[in-house]
């Protein structure tokens, strides 16, 4: 390794690679509990940086680690013995904003709240917004195709990724795709770095569409004695035509922890509470839809709706949703957050049963997520450090995912794979596509430098 | 009265220790987001989630013993309190900070500028090694003497802090505010060498013990004034007194126990302005003035004092306020603290040119801020971005406004 860290330092300047203990444990995890040093961190602040660094390790065979700023929830972006761990954060230029085609080049390691806040200067919208929008970079977003709660009306990451830049494995640079909105040469190879969590290129640039900013905005919230009210709910309020930017479910201890953690007042004593926003351009059509939802709730069992009444209500309300995840470590040490799917209909199903799995075992089971996508995201709250709780983890687990498969769902609607989900990996995918997919793989990275052990289970 | 006796009681000794405190974080880097260090370096080493890490990393015993370069990392770090404050899973990083950097100079891992610093302190009294009798050189260039100089009672006593002390750029706020004392017949004593350095960067840099004699020095010293009041225009100092003084010196509260009410300038500003005890003009008379104003972290997030300079703003005819990007309790640092400015100069020096770009980005011509380490950080930094933004204190806009509404009686 010593030689390869020399090469490093020769190409890129010292400045640019740490090999510091202290520097080490700072880029040894990500979202979750899991962590491991690397051997060396590499700053990169360009493509040729990334090239150079992709050279060096294909010619020693040494494995790279691609990094954002690792708020992933999944172990991706977690190093391995003896790798590089390369960081882009460095790489965060807005590079264009092209008024005309509503489109945005950034690189990498560009913020994603950052770049809302840019287009929005201009009069336009990047619509995916991760909780983790002011803690991820568009190169993370991409490559774990990560959604948020405005996907149920907008869509993920992915669909809004025109084109790419990438580092390839032997250290060539990819562009794909363009401005054109429509282009069918030859296979599309923007989607599959797309969600591939570093395992198949680098990314380091991205063209990306963008919307209008759609002007005006209701926010309403709606509290719920029963959690089977409130997921049925969801589906009502899609039945009455209406489709919300954002629907959100936050269960009773979800509540319980964020109020516990910002006081910011919210009712203790129902079972769920769902946060549901419309969005337009027509104010009117807007109000309406916001009316139509409140109607529907209290229809179908809302204790109370409250719209909220100004832009500081309605940043205190996401503050909260926003919060869920890191409010929870206020239970219990750990937490393992889950990201499963299922079809809407689904929805009061795969909560009750997530209950019971918490029940059995005897560890607390939080439920929220983004309801009107049915992505929902159950977090087990568990102390690794005691044994008799630890041993409990991956089964309850096991059993969340088989939920999911059994209600016709998958393992994961954002967060990606990782390494936290791959041994239910074939179960989901089945032989065929594993080895299509694995084939892949293969023929982009055949040294297996890119990532390795993470998305594809070793054979 | 207190005595010298009183029982100095340890900061640490009711609270978790700084492994304790980490267990909490979840990593989810939300603290990034707000880290005026990581958000120039770009480096995760210079994170709050990272010195989460780390602390924990000797505990679970992945790094040895720590060495300089661990040190460094919690050195590195402006303690502009942010990360505390946004952390929603409520980990107290200040805290965490506190305790570590107490632990490393214990164990003689105090970087050497700062070690210096707290070496001159203790032999000047004050931070940058001149007599300490020359506290009140800036009282020179004023139209008359102020009435607070060789005051030996009086209700208010003014604590003007090492910064407006010592380095004349900083002269004006002191002299802004004895001006507006003496025209309001304030009753205040400027306590002169019997000020010592308030002992806050002895703390930040985890040598707590040798602040308690600084701190038991002021006390004494203003209470033999028999002041009710003291009134500060360094944001740190407010903080340090009303945070870390009363556990220092174990009790409650200055005010319940000692009878000292702690005030900063800019609250003593809005409580005069409010009750009419200023002679301003109508708004109609003035021409407008568009301003942002810098909260100090001290004062505003660290301090909770966030209304009262923007009360000020709203008496002083023509002067409109617009708010920067972040502001209030989101204020960004303006690169002045955590005495970066003797261990890693570069790291504020990039801090304050994000600041003062994000001041510029508002359209004001000027920048008021409350606290004369910003005001000097801030000022250096528009000269080297070449910015064309004013920095003031509030004390000296509201003596303008005073000079203003004189002059036109005069007309």
């Amino acid at each position: 390794m010593e030689k390869i860290i020399t090469q490093l330092q020769e190409t890129l300047g010292t400045e640019k690679v740490l090999t510091a203990p202290v520097d080490l444990v700072a880029y040894s995890f990500d979202g979750t509990f899991e962590q491991q040093l690397p051997d060396v961190v590499v700053l990169s602040e360009s493509t040729a940086d990334v090239v150079a660094v992709v050279e060096i390790a294909a010619r020693e065979g040494v494995p790279i680690v691609p990094r954002g700023m690792s708020s992933g929830l999944a172990g991706g972006s977690i190093p391995m013995p003896g790798s590089i761990v390369l960081s882009l954060t460095r790489m965060n230029h807005i590079l264009e904003i092209d008024e005309e085609n509503m489109t945005a080049t950034v690189e990498a390691g560009v913020i994603a709240v950052d770049l809302e806040a840019a287009a929005a200067k201009r009069g336009l919208f990047y619509p995916p917004d991760p909780s983790s929008n002011k803690q991820s970079t568009i190169g993370g977003n991409i490559a774990c195709n990560a959604g948020g709660p405005r996907c149920l009306k907008y869509g993920v990451t992915g669909d809004y990724v025109m084109g790419l830049k990438v580092v390839l494995a032997d250290g060539r640079v990819l562009e794909t795709g363009g401005k054109p909105i429509k282009n069918v040469v030859g296979y599309d190879l923007t989607s599959l770095f797309i969600g591939s969590e570093g395992t198949l290129g680098i990314i380091t640039e991205a063209l990306l569409r963008l919307l209008v900013q759609p002007g005006f905005v209701h926010t309403s919230r709606a509290e719920f004695l029963s959690l089977e009210d409130a997921s049925r709910t969801v589906n009502a309020i899609l039945r009455a035509g209406v489709v919300p930017a954002t629907l959100e479910l936050m269960d009773e201890t979800a509540i319980a922890c964020i109020e516990e953690a910002m006081q910011l007042g919210l009712p203790l004593d129902v079972e769920a509470m769902l946060i549901i926003e419309t969005d337009g351009s027509d104010e009117a059509a807007v109000e309406r839809e916001i009316e139509t939802v409140a109607r529907v709730c209290r229809e179908n069992g809302a204790r109370k709706v409250s719209v909220a009444q100004d832009e500081a209500e309605r940043a205190r309300l996401w503050r909260a949703r926003r919060s869920v995840s890191p409010s929870l470590a206020r239970r219990a040490p750990n937490k393992l957050g889950e990201d499963i799917t299922v079809p809407r209909s689904a929805i009061p199903e795969a909560i009750r049963r997530i209950k019971a799995i918490g029940t059995r075992y005897g560890l607390p089971i939080v439920v929220f997520g983004h309801a009107g996508d049915g992505n929902l995201h159950p977090n087990v709250l568990f102390d690794r450090r005691d044994p008799e709780q630890w041993a409990k983890v991956e089964p309850i687990v096991g059993e969340i995912f088989q939920t999911a498969l059994d209600l016709g769902g998958t393992l994961s609607g954002e967060h990606g794979v990782g390494v936290f989900k791959l041994p239910y990996v074939e179960h989901a995918l089945g032989a065929t596509s594993l080895d299509v997919q694995r084939r892949i793989k293969q023929a982009l990275d055949p040294l297996n430098i890119l990532n390795p052990g993470k998305v594809l289970p070793d054979m | 009265m207190m005595s010298n006796e009183t029982s100095v009681k340890d900061v640490n000794e009711t609270t978790m220790s700084a492994d304790e405190e980490t267990r909490h974080c979840v990593r989810c880097g939300l603290c990034l987001s707000v880290c005026p260090g990581y958000r120039e370096s770009l480096n995760e080493t210079d994170s709050p989630r990272a010195r989460v890490a780390l602390v924990q990393a000797i505990t679970e015993g992945v790094l040895d013993a720590p060495n300089e370069r661990y040190a460094g990392a919690f050195f590195r770090c402006l303690l502009c309190g942010a990360c505390t404050f946004v952390c929603p899973s409520g980990v107290a990083v200040d805290r965490i900070l506190e305790l570590t950097r107490g632990d490393l100079a214990e164990q003689g891992l105090l970087p050497e500028a700062l070690a210096e610093l707290d070496a001159r302190i203790a032999q000047y009294r004050n931070i940058s090694a001149e007599e300490n009798e020359g506290r009140l050189i800036w009282v020179d260039n004023l139209p008359a003497p102020p009435t607070g100089l060789g005051k030996e009672q009086a209700e208010v006593a003014y604590f003007v802090g090492c910064v407006s002390s010592f380095f004349p750029r900083s002269y004006q706020v002191p002299q802004a505010l004895v001006q507006i004392f003496d025209r309001t017949g304030v009753d205040y004593a400027l306590l002169g060498g019997s000020e010592w350095c308030c002992g806050y960067p002895m703390f930040i840099n985890g040598e707590m013990d040798k602040a308690r004699d600084l701190i038991r020095h002021n006390v004494e010293a203003v209470q033999a004034m028999g002041v009710k009041k003291i009134v500060f225009s360094c944001a740190s100092c407010y903080h340090f007194w009303s945070h870390s003084y009363p556990t220092a010196l174990g009790v409650n509260d200055l005010e319940d126990d000692l009878g000292i009410e702690v005030m900063h300038a800019t609250e003593f500003l809005a409580d005069l302005l409010e009750a009419g005890a200023l002679p301003l003009q109508g708004d109609e008379d003035v021409r407008e003035q568009v301003v942002t104003y810098h909260d100090p972290c001290d004062l505003g997030r660290k301090g909770g004092v966030i209304e009262a300079p923007r009360r000020v703003l709203a008496q002083l005819p023509g002067v409109r306020l617009v708010e920067m990007a972040e502001n209030r309790d989101s204020s960004h640092c303006c690169g002045g603290g955590g005495n970066l400015e003797s261990f890693a100069p570069e790291v504020g020096q990039a801090v304050a040119g994000s600041r003062i770009r994000q001041a510029a980005e508002t359209g004001a011509k000027t920048l008021i801020s409350a606290c004369q380490q910003c005001e000097r950080t801030l000022a250096n930094a528009a000269r080297a971005e070449r910015i064309r933004v004013r920095v003031k204190d509030v004390a000296e806009l509201v003596l303008d406004a005073l000079d203003e509404a004189q002059s036109s009686e005069g007309d």
